[in-house]
């Protein structure tokens, strides 16, 4: 097969290709080691992770809808102590670059956390969750108020050195504000979007389909909205944007980047198909070999 | 370690009233499948259901098993409920179908030599799950409690007979055999479980069977396990979302795809 430079440049991170797995869609990576060779990704972000271990939302916890998934986790995770002790060896012998998804309950937690990482040998960068909709505290407060969250990057960025993402909830009136504002803080990237914040009602017992009643809708339902949200903050902020809200192929995943990706990220699609990922890389090659371009960099952001 | 693989349909038939036997070529998964574990398939090509569906696996025949022309197949059962099931009645011989398995912790069975005693009880479709075990003990002596709301809903009872089995069935409408669940039958007769012996209960059913059976059941003899059934993202351990209640004192919910389906009936909480 011809060649063609797939590389990006988020932060301080070379990636051999645009296509990162999700936050909380790829488990902690050894789960998809059977499907396929992980050092094919771009790069991988693992469950995200809190001071604390956190229990997570009673069942039930997920409800499928038309083309999407609602999820109510909760976050559940082991907490930093436990992840670095028992899953972070992992991925030593990966070459793919990890980059840690977390989140706090308070300032002083976030700040605390992105500090330890800072420290850790095997990571190459960290995705701040400002836009969990399954947490009652912390986590949506940062992500729905831009001075809030602007005061948020500012004090992480001091924290550590490591490339510093954003990732943005959906779930407010002008996104690309919220961009600028973490951008203005010190981010490196933003992505987008988290869940949309939903519901799904049984009528025969007249009871929420999930057990916290409220999720996050995920899935090819969002992706229109994601790919517009994507664009708008595309032009709102220099830093590198990764797009992700229901890619399910390389056809979705050259959309997102038309609209201004750098990056993209796949979710939901890894639980249906675990090879997603990879599949994805093979349809972007394909297409800007078909297309005469030689770097993927030029396709980003040609959106007519 | 699961495969996912693209399996072929060899059979798809109507059982009896809504319910449906699939029958799958797909090596691999029959050669390593263990009982109570199980498979999730992708049943259509298309986005609707978008999530793949987990199976426990009914009959299944590794390469190397005797009956030559089935060899390298499995068998599932399902009820047409909803739009997914709906759709893989449509499903055609010869027909591509992509599946992951084997997944789970299966049943544990009795260490052999030994002298426990077998108990199967299932509720609807969920005796199908149980069928390995009988598979796999061949010999043993044992009790098979087969449960439903009507006759229509009692499966596998021809299954059973075959095996050294005692079978007793109970319908809620007393259509067929006993009135009433298939746990108040199995508590009608607990005066001759009350003894010195060692019985392995497995059991498979609607969450209120399996409560109302793992509340009832308390007796010091009896080591029982149930197949848990739950809504899943994947079906191998990555999204969280089938999580049941335990009493693990760190990680109370625990994965019914990964942890389970099958678990003891003193580490759940049944909430």
């Amino acid at each position: 097969m011809q060649s063609c430079d797939l590389t990006v440049k988020i932060g301080n991170m070379a990636l051999q290709n645009p296509v990162i797995v999700s936050s909380g869609t790829f488990g902690f990576g050894e789960e998809f080691e059977d499907f396929f060779d992980l050092n094919q990704l771009g790069a991988i972000i693992p469950k995200g992770i809190s001071l604390k271990p956190m229990v997570g939302n009673p069942p039930p916890r997920i409800f499928e809808t038309e083309g999407g998934l609602i999820n109510s986790i909760g976050l559940q995770n082991p907490g930093f102590q436990e992840f670095i002790k028992n899953k972070l060896p992992y991925y030593r012998h990966l070459k793919t670059p990890l980059i840690i998804n977390f989140f706090g309950n308070t300032q002083k937690e976030y700040i605390e956390l992105a500090r330890r990482f800072d420290g850790v040998r095997g990571i190459s960068g960290l995705e701040m969750n400002i836009s969990c909709p399954n947490i009652k505290r912390g986590g949506i407060v940062f992500g729905t108020d831009p001075r809030m969250a602007y005061r948020l990057a500012h004090a992480v960025r001091k924290a550590t050195k490591l490339t510093l993402i954003v990732k943005l909830s959906p779930n407010v009136t002008d996104i690309a504000l919220m961009a600028k504002s973490v951008e203005e803080g010190g981010a490196d990237a933003v992505s987008l979007v988290n869940t949309f914040r939903a519901m799904a009602i049984n009528i025969y017992s007249k009871t929420p389909e999930l057990g916290n009643i409220i999720g996050g809708l995920s899935g090819p339902a969002i992706k229109p909205i994601a790919l517009r949200m994507v664009w708008e903050v595309s032009q709102a902020v220099k830093i590198p944007v990764i797009g992700m809200g229901g890619i399910m192929n390389a056809q979705d995943a050259i959309e997102f980047m038309l609209v201004g990706a750098s990056a993209i990220q796949i979710g939901t699609a890894n639980l249906i198909n675990p090879k997603t990922g990879i599949e994805v890389i093979c349809g972007i090659k394909k297409y800007l070999i078909h297309n005469k371009i030689d770097r993927l960099q030029q396709l980003i952001g040609t959106l007519g | 370690m699961p495969f996912q693989i693209e399996g072929t349909v060899i059979k798809n038939k109507r059982v009896k009233s809504l319910y449906f036997l699939l029958g799958i070529h797909c090596p691999p998964i029959t050669n390593h499948i263990q009982p109570g574990q199980f498979i999730m398939l992708k049943v259509s090509g298309d986005r609707s259901p978008l999530l793949r569906r987990p199976f426990s696996v009914y009959k299944n025949y590794p390469v190397n098993h005797p009956e030559k022309e089935k060899r390298g197949c499995l068998f599932i059962y399902y009820k047409k409920v909803g739009k997914g099931t709906q759709k893989m009645t449509t499903l055609q011989e010869g027909q591509k179908l992509d599946l992951i398995g084997p997944l789970g912790k299966g049943f544990t069975l009795p260490p052999l030599p030994s002298s426990a005693n077998i108990i199967l009880i299932g509720g609807g479709v969920g005796i199908v799950s149980l069928y390995p075990i009988a598979e796999a003990l061949k010999n043993r002596k044992m009790l098979v409690f087969i449960g439903g709301k009507t006759q229509d809903d009692i499966l596998c009872f021809e299954d059973f007979k075959k095996f050294n089995s005692k079978i007793s069935v109970a319908t809620e409408n007393g259509s067929l055999g006993f009135r009433g669940t298939v746990v108040d039958l199995f508590l009608s007769q607990r005066k001759n479980f009350i003894n010195n012996r060692k019985y392995y209960l497995y059991s498979c059913g609607p969450v209120a069977m399996l409560k109302a059976l793992a509340g009832n059941v308390k007796f010091k003899n009896f080591i029982c396990q149930a197949s848990l059934e739950a809504r899943m993202g994947c079906g191998f351990g990555a999204c969280w979302g089938c999580v049941v209640k335990t009493n693990h004192p760190r990680t109370p919910y625990q994965r019914v795809c990964q942890e389970g389906p099958v678990f003891s009936f003193k580490d759940l909480l049944w909430e």
